[in-house]
């Protein structure tokens, strides 16, 4: 449940593997097709990219550090 | 369920511990490893063996690394690229951990389906964790946060709902309080990729006795290769060693993060009144 409410076993539903009560998966329903978000798809898309690329920079930069130690 | 990690209620039997997490992942891969570990093994090899590749030519290039820029750059590339598609296969091997300990048995084709927002969110929680880990190489505790951090990563994948780069972080952050157990599993791994490598070694001198003693084979050659002596079959090694725990290292990360949830949803609870009043 994203309310976190207790509940009991009769009152929840599986959902995907995932208990909800009546109220979060009614909410859960209707923002399943509105919940697009799209400022925080591009900004994470972008973050992943820009790390994916500061990552191979970083491992040549280390490993060039690391080797002239030795 | 950003607050609740509980998905499900098979397998959360024991109080959240180092022991108790161990002994549910060696219970879940054990129930996946047919053929969800395949996956995950089969889409590490390439970022394994390209990582090994690249400390060989370091090393072959030794202190003027600096000057193979374009050789050492290619190799990173092609690792990152690789490292891409190991992250896909590590959550899908999630996946499947996560529907088996809610259902108590293997999933089918559902495992395959990690939604877009898990998938993307966890390539950059696990690509930060690998920066971490390339950035603070030289430091032992860097390399434990970035272990920690890439485990929190896989763990914590399917509790994003929504594409959000500090709701990523922040999901991390919240697990990350567990650091008694998560500093524990981190030792206990770097325990096991130690007997991982020196069986992974073994089973090739194993094989190579056997080879000479039952089929009569010429080995001379071969023994210099795969010797302690040969750099490369070394690096290949302990890839192959990493390789190997891998899965129980996702698993463990997965019942991790899943009984802290319940724990903290009161999840352990309701799991707990469902056995009393069964038995």
């Amino acid at each position: 449940m994203s309310c976190a409410k207790p509940l009991c076993q009769e009152c929840a539903t599986q959902w995907d593997g995932i208990w909800h009560c009546a109220k979060c998966l009614a909410a859960k329903r209707g923002s399943t097709k509105i919940a697009s978000h799209f400022g925080g798809w591009i900004s994470l898309l972008f973050s992943s990219l820009l790390l994916l690329y500061v990552s191979a920079r970083v491992m040549v930069w280390a490993g060039a550090l690391l080797s002239g130690m030795f | 369920m950003g607050r609740s990690a509980a998905l499900g209620n098979v397998l959360i039997h024991a109080p959240l511990s180092t022991t108790s997490v161990l002994d549910e992942a060696t219970d879940i891969v054990s129930m996946v490893a047919s053929p969800w570990a395949a996956v995950v093994i089969a889409t590490s090899i390439p970022y394994r063996f390209l990582q090994a590749l690249f400390i060989d030519r370091l090393i072959e290039v030794g202190p003027d690394a600096s000057r193979y820029g374009t050789l050492l750059g290619t190799t990173a590339n092609l690792a990152i690229a690789a490292f891409v598609l190991a992250l896909w296969g590590r959550a899908v091997f999630a996946r499947a951990c996560r529907l088996a300990a809610s259902r108590g048995e293997a999933p089918a084709g559902e495992a395959w389906r990690v939604k877009p927002v898990a998938l993307t969110s966890y390539i950059f929680t696990g690509t930060l964790a690998e920066l971490i880990f390339y950035a603070t190489l030289f430091s032992g505790i860097g390399t434990v946060l970035a272990a920690v951090v890439g485990g929190l990563a896989i763990g914590t994948m399917e509790l994003n709902e929504r594409a959000s780069v500090l709701g990523a972080v922040r999901l991390i952050a919240r697990y990350g309080r567990e650091t008694r157990i998560l500093t524990a599993l981190v030792i206990v791994f770097a325990c096991a990729g130690v007997v991982a490598f020196i069986n992974v070694m073994a089973t090739f001198n194993f094989g190579m006795w056997l080879a000479d003693v039952f089929l009569g084979v010429d080995l001379s050659r071969w023994n210099a290769l795969f010797s302690g002596h040969n750099r490369r079959f070394v690096l290949a090694g302990i890839a192959g060693a990493w390789i190997a725990i891998e899965p129980f290292w996702i698993a463990a990360n997965v019942v991790l993060v899943r009984k802290a949830g319940a724990a903290e949803t009161g999840e352990d609870l309701r799991v707990w009144f469902d056995e009393v009043r069964e038995s």
